[in-house]
C-alpha cells in the first residue's frame, strides 16, 4: 500500500528527500502564486518555461492564474514536477535526491517516459536522483534509460 | 442505466465527448477500465455523465474518488456516525466494513485506486456478491491479473483526444 497519509511520510522521509506528494502538491491555488511564494517576486520568466513546458505535456489550456482545482488529478501532478524542474534550473540546485508519492502512477504511461525524461535532462548538470516508495521499501527510479521502475 | 452512443458536451469542464459505442453500466456483469492520457476527461465522465444517469436511475453504487485521504476521513466519519467504533481501525477495515455495509449498490467505481492499493483485488472479493458492473479509472498495467475482478467481462473503455478546438477539447471514446 502506497503512503498518502503525509504526517507519516515526512516522518520517515523528509530527513533524507524532498517529496512531492499526490495529495499535497501544491500550497496555493495557481502557477503563479505558487511561484510568487517560492520566488518570492513575479517570475515571468520561470511562470513562461513551466507554462511551455506544459504545453509539451498536451496541456493546452494552461495558464499561470488558473486554479488547479480545475486541472485533472495527472494534469497537478505533472504541473508539480515541471514546477520542481523549473526550480532545479533556476536555483541551481545540485544533488537533489526526490521522493515521487503517488505520482508516476497519476499519469499516463506516455506521460511518465516523458516526465522521467525531464529529470534525465537535468541529471547530469544537477546530479537529481529520482525515488519512489512502495510497501514501505524506496525504490530508485533509475535515470538514463528513461524507463520509471517500481 | 445505459449511456447511449452520441455526442455529450461539458460546457464548463471545454469537453466534448463523442461515445462511439452504447455503453451498458446495469446489471451488465462487466469490468470497465477507463483508460486515456491525462486531460482527457475520465474523471469528469464519472462524475458529469454516469453518476448523474446512476441517479436519475435511482441505482445504488459505491464510488471512491482520487483523493484517498479525504475519502477515507469521509468513511472514518461516516462509519463513526453509524455505530461502529472504528477510531483506531487500518483502511483496509475500513473499506472492508463501508462496502460490507453498501450491499444496496450494484455498481462499485474505482478513480486510480490502484495507485494506493496496487493489489487491490480484495474489494472485488469482498463485493463480487452484489457488485454487477465495475468502473476504474486507471493509469496502470493492462494485464495485472490481481486487478480484475474474476468471472467480470473486461471492458476496456480508450480516450482519446480528435482534437483542440480553442480550449474545448474533443474526446472520443471507444471500447477497446
Amino acid at each position: 500500500m502506497a503512503i498518502y497519509n503525509l504526517d507519516s511520510l515526512l516522518d520517515k522521509y523528509s530527513g533524507e528527500f524532498l517529496i512531492l506528494e499526490f495529495n499535497h502538491l501544491f500550497i496555493s491555488s495557481s502557477i503563479r502564486e505558487e511561484v510568487w511564494l517560492l520566488q518570492r517576486k513575479n517570475d515571468s520568466a520561470l511562470i513562461d518555461k513551466i507554462l511551455q513546458a506544459a504545453r509539451e505535456f498536451n496541456i493546452h489550456e494552461v495558464s499561470n492564474d488558473r486554479d488547479f482545482e480545475t486541472y485533472s488529478g495527472g494534469q497537478k501532478a505533472i504541473l508539480g514536477c515541471l514546477l520542481t524542474l523549473a526550480l532545479i534550473g533556476d536555483r541551481k540546485i545540485h544533488g537533489l535526491k526526490l521522493l515521487l508519492n503517488n505520482i508516476l502512477d497519476s499519469v499516463s504511461e506516455e506521460n511518465r517516459s516523458k516526465l522521467v525524461q525531464k529529470f534525465e535532462e537535468i541529471r547530469p548538470t544537477h546530479n537529481i536522483r529520482l525515488f519512489t516508495e512502495k510497501d514501505g521499501h524506496i525504490q530508485e527510479i533509475f535515470l538514463g534509460n528513461g524507463n520509471p521502475q517500481g | 442505466m445505459e449511456i447511449h452512443k452520441g455526442k455529450y458536451r461539458l460546457e464548463n469542464r471545454n469537453l466534448n465527448f463523442e461515445i462511439v459505442d452504447d455503453l451498458n453500466f446495469n446489471n451488465s456483469g462487466c469490468c470497465f477500465y477507463f483508460r486515456g492520457g491525462n486531460g482527457f476527461g475520465k474523471t469528469s465522465f464519472l462524475e458529469k455523465i454516469i453518476i448523474p444517469a446512476l441517479k436519475a436511475d435511482n441505482l445504488p453504487y459505491l464510488y471512491i474518488g482520487q483523493d484517498i485521504r479525504t475519502q477515507l476521513y469521509t468513511l472514518r466519519a461516516l462509519l463513526s456516525i453509524q455505530g461502529f467504533k472504528v477510531s483506531d481501525t487500518d483502511e483496509v477495515e475500513l473499506l472492508r466494513l463501508w462496502i460490507n455495509r453498501g450491499q444496496s449498490a450494484s455498481v462499485l467505481i474505482l478513480d486510480e485506486f490502484d495507485k494506493y492499493f496496487p493489489d487491490y483485488g480484495f474489494i472485488f472479493d469482498w463485493s463480487d456478491a452484489f457488485i454487477r458492473t465495475y468502473i476504474i479509472v486507471t493509469h496502470l498495467g493492462i494485464n495485472r491479473c490481481e486487478a480484475v475482478a474474476k468471472n467480470y467481462r473486461i471492458c476496456n473503455l480508450r480516450f482519446e483526444l480528435i482534437n483542440i478546438d480553442g480550449r474545448l477539447k474533443n474526446i472520443r471514446v471507444r471500447n477497446e
